[in-house]
């Protein structure tokens, strides 16, 4: 057993939280293999139930849109830094508007199982090189996001045990990769939703109560709640006014506007979150299912911007800071102070769940890109079975978790929001333009997609490498060289605008569209808004 | 409304992978497929400008003229607050008028559109193509009827 030096909460919620974590993990597993697709049939595998009722669906878009992040990371940095961290909650709620009012439903009705199927009906030319950048794309996000997940998990475990020693961390990350790899290669999308709404449910429950208990505690009046986080903050009024973390120069507003793009514009275009929008059979399912989560999403956003004040109230900020200067602690504090270890241990046991479950969805999504786009259409062309296209998935989920959990040990101690910030700005900078111009762009041509694909991806992992996150700043990577000529830790400002200006380019240079490719935009044009037949 | 009455005339004379996709193609020339595509795009595009770029801009505002955005209105609850709250509505209402214009004003047409389209694929069907290749005999059919 792991000694308890620096933890926040006592032996007791440690042990609950075990005990409720591995009731939740076993009922999940047996669940999922009861759901797991019995044929071999990948459209099974890919997208689960087709059928499932709109609050389902809205359920699981909700879990896999909402991660571990939002729960324990924007909470503590609305503790840690009032009006700032409250816009990172508004930035993640307006990015789910974008799903609804632009992609969910034209996609769907043009998409089949991954975003390669959309952007092979609509270009004639070009198809596989355009599979294997988005299969890359998808791979990059993946990776990334899945690596900030299990980093997340031995962060989480930092609270409750101090430093974990080196063999607990590989224990830990060992424990959830492998329950994630079992999810994924072996439920498919039927295992990975239910974990996702099991998740969901327990997310909007905990987040609600919670809020209840801060909202309770302040008798049910925000702005006794208001004066008792700006007294508590040790910064007065200024904490419910904007410019506590980024106002300090114009680099530092302008990164933060670089972040705010990349959240609002990239959350919309992650892998997982598009996979899940094609799961619905209806149309009419799929809105519904897309509404639900939207006020779920805004459910727990509100929530979290309670908790996160209510932290500060109640526990106080200095408190917050000296457990962990990131703020990832907050949430558990709070608990501790309101409902005790019953509480604390819910919660961890919550944020626990939801860090496997987004990792579940993930690992799912890489893993269906990589059996159908690259090892389906572009290695095999077409050519490969049902079965073997579903081997291939079930490996790869396995690899990519593999891959992850190695990732995840060598970068203990890096900074989860950065790593998951540079996911949002390659999907907002490589995928997101290559969607809106598939979608709405007649002349969109191979050459565009494939230069914006690469172009967004190339430019957003440079910027990155070349700023302060890498190096020259005490809290980078090597923080003794300095090759940072970019000043921004956010390439967003810069890398979306260049994906997008790159697609267009593409598309002007490539040779003027012949009448076959303007067949085939009407086509998907007719497609896209009437819909193909099931 | 008009109706497709050459088709019922063209389909038995041709053979059968032109007919294929010209369904696609008529139903692309259609006026009620422009008005369905103006209607939504039209408002995706101005609701997703104003829900994202309203939200885009708040956030510049936030940090370019705090002095605005600090104004007290009620206690602590400033101006800012009060507008990022307002966000929260601003989607409400987003969503509810999304789900009542598609309804109103999209998904009749679609409907429309979609049972002409599969009525006819279910006729050149019946007429003589085996089911399989109906799918699949795209290209070269669409063009084939361009130099019609």
């Amino acid at each position: 057993m792991v000694t308890l030096s620096e933890g926040i909460v006592d032996r007791f919620s440690l042990q609950l939280t075990l005990v409720l974590f591995l009731s939740v993990v076993v009922v999940t597993l047996f669940m999922a293999l009861l759901t797991a697709p019995q044929r071999d049939e990948i459209s099974e595998f890919y997208l689960g139930n087709r059928t499932m009722s709109p609050l389902r669906n809205g359920l699981a878009m909700c879990g896999d849109y909402l991660s571990a992040a939002t729960l324990l990371g924007s909470t503590g940095l609305v503790a840690l830094t009032g009006y700032d961290g409250l816009l990172y909650l508004g930035g993640t709620v307006v990015a789910w508007m974008m799903v609804l009012l632009l992609i969910a439903e034209p996609l769907r009705r043009a998409g089949r199982f991954t975003l390669g199927d959309t952007l092979a009906l609509r270009l004639t030319r070009l198809q596989r090189p355009a599979r294997l950048a988005l299969a890359v794309c998808t791979l990059a996000i993946a990776t990334l996001y899945l690596v900030a997940q299990l980093v997340g998990s031995m962060a989480l475990l930092t609270q409750f045990t101090g430093e974990p020693s080196a063999s607990t961390r590989t224990l830990c990350v060992i424990v959830i990769g492998t329950v994630v790899i079992v999810y994924a290669a072996i439920g498919g999308m039927p295992g990975a939703t239910v974990i996702q709404i099991i998740k969901a449910v327990m997310l909007v429950a905990g987040v609600t109560v919670t809020a209840v208990m801060v909202l309770h505690r302040y008798d049910w009046n925000p702005g006794a709640l208001l004066t008792a986080a700006a007294d508590h903050s040790g910064t007065g009024t200024r904490f419910l006014e904007p410019g506590l973390r980024y106002g300090a120069s114009t680099t530092s507003k302008v990164d933060f506007f670089s972040l705010q793009l990349a959240i609002v514009l990239g959350l919309a275009a992650l892998p997982h979150v598009l996979m899940r929008l094609l799961a619905p059979r209806k149309i009419d399912v799929l809105r519904s299912s897309v509404v639900w989560a939207v006020g779920l999403v805004g459910l727990v956003c509100l929530g979290a911007g309670i908790l996160g004040l209510g932290a500060t109230a109640v526990v106080g900020r200095g408190t917050i800071a000296s457990t962990d200067p990131k703020g990832d602690a907050a949430v558990l504090l709070l608990a501790n102070a309101l409902g005790g270890g019953i509480l604390t241990a819910l919660l961890s046991c919550l944020a626990f769940v939801t860090l496997l479950a987004v990792a579940a969805g993930l690992t799912l999504a890489a893993a269906s890109s990589l059996a159908h786009d690259l090892y389906g259409e572009v290695i095999r062309k077409g050519r490969a079975s049902e079965t073997e296209e579903l081997t291939v998935a079930r490996l790869s989920a396995a690899v990519i978790g593999v891959l992850a959990m190695m990732l995840a040990l060598v970068s203990w101690g890096a900074n989860t929001a950065t790593l998951a910030f540079l996911a949002f700005a390659i999907a907002a900078s490589a995928i997101l333009p290559t969607i809106v111009y598939t979608l709405f762009w007649r002349r969109f041509t191979g050459e565009g997609a494939l230069l914006s694909l690469w172009g967004g991806l190339v430019c957003s992992v440079l910027l990155v490498l070349f700023s302060p996150v890498v190096s020259g700043a005490p809290g980078s990577f090597y923080p003794d060289a300095d090759f940072a000529w970019f000043p921004l830790q956010n390439p967003g400002i810069v890398s979306i605008p260049a994906g997008f200006f790159l697609g267009w380019l593409g598309t002007v240079l490539s040779e003027r569209q012949d009448a076959r490719e303007d067949a085939a935009y009407e086509e998907f044009e007719v497609r896209m808004l009437v819909g193909a037949k099931e | 409304m008009p109706e497709f009455s050459p088709w019922h005339d063209n389909s038995p004379t041709y053979s059968p992978p032109n007919n294929g996709p010209a369904p696609s193609q008529r139903i692309s020339e259609d006026p009620e497929f422009h008005s369905l595509r103006r209607a939504q795009r039209r408002f995706g595009i101005r609701a997703t400008l104003l829900s994202v770029g309203g939200y885009l801009l708040y956030v510049l505002l936030s940090h370019s003229v705090p002095g605005l955005m600090n104004q007290r209105l009620l206690g602590h609850l400033t101006l800012g607050l009060t507008l990022g709250l307002g966000q929260f509505v601003v989607m409400g209402v987003t969503a509810w008028c999304y789900v009542r214009h598609m309804r109103a004003r999209v998904d009749p047409l679609a409907r429309g559109l979609g049972s002409r389209l599969h009525q006819h694929e279910a006729a050149s069907l019946r007429a003589s193509a085996p089911p399989a290749e109906a799918g699949q005999s795209v290209r070269p059919g669409a063009k084939e009827y361009r130099t019609w």
